[in-house]
């Protein structure tokens, strides 16, 4: 037979990073900002915002887009504190959101009445960091009951991260966890990486927080 | 973990791009994968062989280069274009 060389040159992402980005025009042109929440399972991803839709969900028009690998329980576990829009998306096995998925659940979201969305990705601090959702920065979340060195093991999901949150604070009486150490730790992988200390149990920590997502919230509303 | 969302998606593309005689004339598929592409190489030839074994493809054959950085991409196609050999 005779082999003939097709030059394809393509990005294996380059679909998927061109749906992130009507995603992301879709929400600059609503005035909506939006948080990609990372973090292995059960570092307090869904605790974290069942408390901050208790407390500020109806203030900042919060929605949230949850993704598991099977089951619907944190999407019901967030509507039971909010009566905003609650969209599960279920992987059935895949690691990870894409960007499809984020559009697709974009049509049950009505953006005009939304001001801050949260996307809550599969439990997993490996595969979300090579998919770009359209959000407008990650956030990655540990907790005080996993390793101080979560952040050199896994580098990329923090080097991508702009936020992170230290989650489970209440517990750090009980642990031999280091807080000082793990900043030094993601200061390593990404030094401009800026921390929140939270209890979302005991309430520790949440104002800042909540300052943070004010801000947000007002700078792209006063551009949009 | 993701080898196979990738493998597929690689799949897909080689689909797009076999041109006239379609995936089944695919012989070869060129990818590149960066050594920070958080991707893991034994993991995806597995994935990609499985892909590539399956209809519509033919048994085509993956080629995984390494190179430095976060590149992954699909370089090359090698497809029978069906004429005899000279």
């Amino acid at each position: 037979m005779a082999v003939r060389t097709i030059d394809v040159r393509e990005r294996v992402m380059a679909r998927n990073d061109a749906l992130a980005a009507e995603v992301r025009r879709r929400l600059r042109e609503a005035g909506v900002v939006a948080f990609n929440l990372v973090s292995s399972p059960g570092s307090g991803k869904t605790t974290l915002l069942e408390r901050t839709l208790a407390d500020v969900g109806e203030e900042l028009r919060i929605a949230v887009v949850t993704g598991d690998v099977q089951t619907q329980n944190d999407a019901e576990r967030l509507a039971r504190h909010t009566d905003r829009l609650v969209q599960a998306v279920v992987t059935n096995g895949a690691c990870h959101l894409d960007a499809r998925q984020v559009l697709a659940a974009l049509d049950a979201v009505e953006l005009e009445r939304t001001w801050l969305l949260f996307i809550e990705n599969v439990g997993n601090l490996v595969c979300p960091a090579s998919w770009d959702l359209g959000e407008d920065a990650k956030i990655v979340l540990f907790s005080v009951t996993e390793g101080e060195d979560k952040p050199v093991k896994y580098p990329k999901v923090f080097q991508q991260a702009r936020y992170a949150v230290l989650s489970k604070l209440d517990l750090l009486p009980h642990v031999p966890f280091r807080v000082e150490r793990a900043i030094a730790y993601a200061r390593q992988v990404n030094p401009t990486l800026e921390f929140f200390f939270t209890s979302a149990l005991e309430a520790e920590g949440l104002e800042e927080w909540y300052h943070f997502l004010r801000a947000q919230v007002r700078r792209r509303r006063t551009a949009a | 973990m993701h080898e196979m969302s990738v493998a597929l998606e690689i799949g897909r593309i080689a689909q797009e791009q076999a041109g006239p005689r379609g995936p089944a004339s695919v012989a070869t598929v060129a990818v590149e994968v960066g050594d920070d592409a958080g991707v893991e190489i034994s993991s995806l030839a597995f994935c990609l062989e499985a892909v590539l074994a399956a209809p519509p493809f033919a048994g085509a054959k993956a080629v995984i280069t390494r190179l430095p950085g976060d590149v992954l991409r699909v370089a090359y196609l090698e497809v029978d274009d069906g004429r005899p050999d000279h």
